[in-house]
């Protein structure tokens, strides 16, 4: 006799998400989130730096998470939205 | 486009059906066409339509014809359809962002602004017809605290296959589980007398329900007796308190793993331990309770080790956490009436903690001496260096209440003494850079027995004293959190 069992685990199927095109060259609007890690600025500054001399990018958006804690607030996130890319700095 | 129109696919009393219906009537209001399609009938839906304040026509889905030819598993479900009835896009549950893609695809403005009160995202509710046809006559017909899950399904071990093996296979947990039969599911329902599609929380990060039946099925495995079910309850409704932060406590590369502590009389009705070995596999309920959360964690909630879980090294507490106070051999308030709730009224306490760190002091004679020794080992949470960002949990052995008691103390001047003493030599600060030292501008500077030091926490609030362990022997435990306070994750007790 088979054993049945109820299923123990979450059951919702997780929808896949298309990854956004990659980019053929730098250029438009590049995001740069920091997550609030002890030296991700440091980090973005350089990475802004090198954006703007060496690849000409003219359009440059900083913006930061209140805590690396918890998932980045609606607001963080609308002001990203449209953005060619984003970088983000996630380690100490 | 205007030869688009709007389908929706609606419950009555699904509340997220409720919350998108303001944004529908915008979308109305701008000249969209929207037709709403109720699961419910007429009576339902005509109270919901006035309650709502419904500006579109809303039809209803006789045997849910068209639920199932378009095959909709939740509600709210959304599609957008051309002249043809072909299906442009379709959505399911509450996103502000699909709702203002589809006013951007209906030439309208956005419908959903980001600070508007509602979330970004909200799921929704299990279509009817996908419901057992038995409940919908016993549902009842608006109960917007009683929101249920899916049914969870059943599974299969193969003829040949050992049951316990099945559950490694399928179930991917290091341990051994019993098997959760149908039975054995039944049984831990009927001692807790709930529908088992209630859906009592969300655990983070991946947002699985944990119904009633999930809770039971999770608690079988873990060999929990079914009257624990209670206790299991409302711990699920703390750890998927937003204050707890599970979404990070499970994600973090950090130690930290949910500790439990159990205070009032459930700890004697269910034979929880918290003297001797407190800490250890000394009582089946502490043991089975701290492993039921960890499977509901890892199983409702998806932070698997090495997946969601990047723990560098983990902790010993992610096989079990949970501990009792031993409320007898404490003469002080215990934890869960210093968090606002009466001494008769039993309650579970979730903290996001370090493994615990002993404290032997047995040559100390006062309270003084004793609380020294602890102030020491309190000043290395986290860092030797780091202040301010932490807290500490203080489990206090008998013998060492004892001997602070006895110098005159209250649980209060016990964490005045250890706040006032705790604190980093500011000489530590002049070496090499590290964790904790660009932040000094921050501290506060102390002096403790003459020496100059940072305090190391905020106040003295930030310091919990827990009595527990055994009668003999001088032994006191700390145990560090997680990053502290709202930014991080934040201690939660709820009534049992």
């Amino acid at each position: 006799m088979p054993v049945t069992l109820v299923n123990p685990l979450n059951e919702a199927v997780a929808q896949a998400q298309i990854p956004a095109p990659r980019l053929v060259r730098l250029q438009g609007k590049i995001a740069l989130l920091d997550i609030s890690k002890p030296g991700g600025n440091v980090f973005l500054d350089r990475i802004e730096h090198l954006l703007k001399e060496r690849y000409g990018v003219t359009e440059v958006i900083r913006e930061m998470k209140p805590t690396f804690a918890k998932p980045a607030p609606p607001g963080v996130i609308e002001k990203i939205r449209g953005a060619n890319a984003v970088i983000e700095a996630l380690a100490d | 486009m205007a030869s688009l129109r709007l389908v929706a696919i609606l419950q009555t009393d699904c509340p997220t059906c409720r919350l998108i219906t303001p944004y529908l009537n915008a979308l109305a209001a701008g000249g969209a066409r929207v037709t709403g399609i109720s699961q419910d009938d007429e009576k339902a839906t005509s109270e919901f339509v006035s309650q709502m304040d419904v500006r579109f026509n809303v039809d209803g889905d006789p045997e849910y014809q068209l639920s199932r030819r378009l095959g909709v598993v939740t509600v709210p479900a959304l599609y957008l359809l051309d002249e043809q009835d072909r299906i442009v896009r379709q959505e399911s549950g509450f996103a502000k962002s699909a709702l203002n893609d589809i006013a951007v695809v209906l030439d309208l403005p956005p419908v959903a602004t980001p600070h508007d009160g509602a979330p970004a995202f909200k799921p929704g509710c299990s279509s009817r017809h996908l419901e057992r046809a038995t409940e919908d006559a016993a549902a009842p017909a608006l109960n917007l605290h009683s929101p249920r899950g899916t049914e969870a399904s059943l599974v299969e071990a193969g003829d040949d296959e050992d049951p316990f093996e099945y559950c490694f296979r399928a179930f991917k947990d290091s341990l051994p589980v019993i098997p959760p039969t149908p039975e054995r599911v039944a049984r831990m329902l009927d001692a807790i007398q709930r529908d088992g599609r209630e859906l009592i929380g969300r655990i983070p990060p991946c947002y699985g329900e944990a119904t009633v039946e999930k809770i039971a099925a999770n608690a079988v495995m873990a060999g929990c007796v079914p009257r624990m079910m209670r206790v299991l309850i409302p711990l699920v409704r703390a750890v998927a308190d937003e204050r707890f932060n599970a979404h990070g406590v499970q994600a973090t590369t950090h130690f930290a793993a949910p500790l439990i502590i159990v205070n009032g009389p459930v700890r004697k009705e269910l034979h929880f331990n918290c003297g001797q070995n407190v800490f250890s596999n000394a009582a089946r309920a502490n043991s089975t309770l701290g492993r039921a959360l960890q499977l509901i964690l890892l199983n409702l909630g998806g932070a698997r080790p090495n997946g969601i879980d990047m723990s560098a090294l983990g902790n010993p507490g992610k096989f079990s956490y949970c501990i009792a106070e031993n409320e007898e051999e404490s003469p002080w308030q215990p934890l869960h009436v210093e968090m606002g709730l009466s001494a008769p009224q039993s309650a579970v306490t979730l903290f996001a903690a370090e493994a615990p760190h002993g404290v032997s002091e047995h040559a100390a004679r006062t309270a003084r001496g004793v609380l020294k020794a602890i102030s020491y080992a309190l000043a290395t949470v986290w860092s030797y260096r780091a202040c301010l960002g932490y807290e500490a949990i203080v489990v206090l052995g008998p013998e060492h209440v004892r001997t602070i008691h006895r110098d005159g103390f209250s649980k209060k001047d016990v964490a005045e003494f250890l706040f006032e003493n705790t604190g980093v030599p500011l000489r530590c600060y002049d070496g090499e850079p590290g964790e904790g030292v660009a932040q000094r501008a921050m501290y506060k500077e102390i002096r403790i027995d003459g020496e100059p030091c940072y305090q190391k926490f905020r106040a003295p609030e930030f310091i919990k004293l827990v009595v527990a362990g055994g009668t003999a022997g001088k032994f006191s435990a700390v145990l560090g959190s997680w990053a502290a306070g709202p930014r991080g994750s934040q201690l939660v007790t709820y009534p049992i």
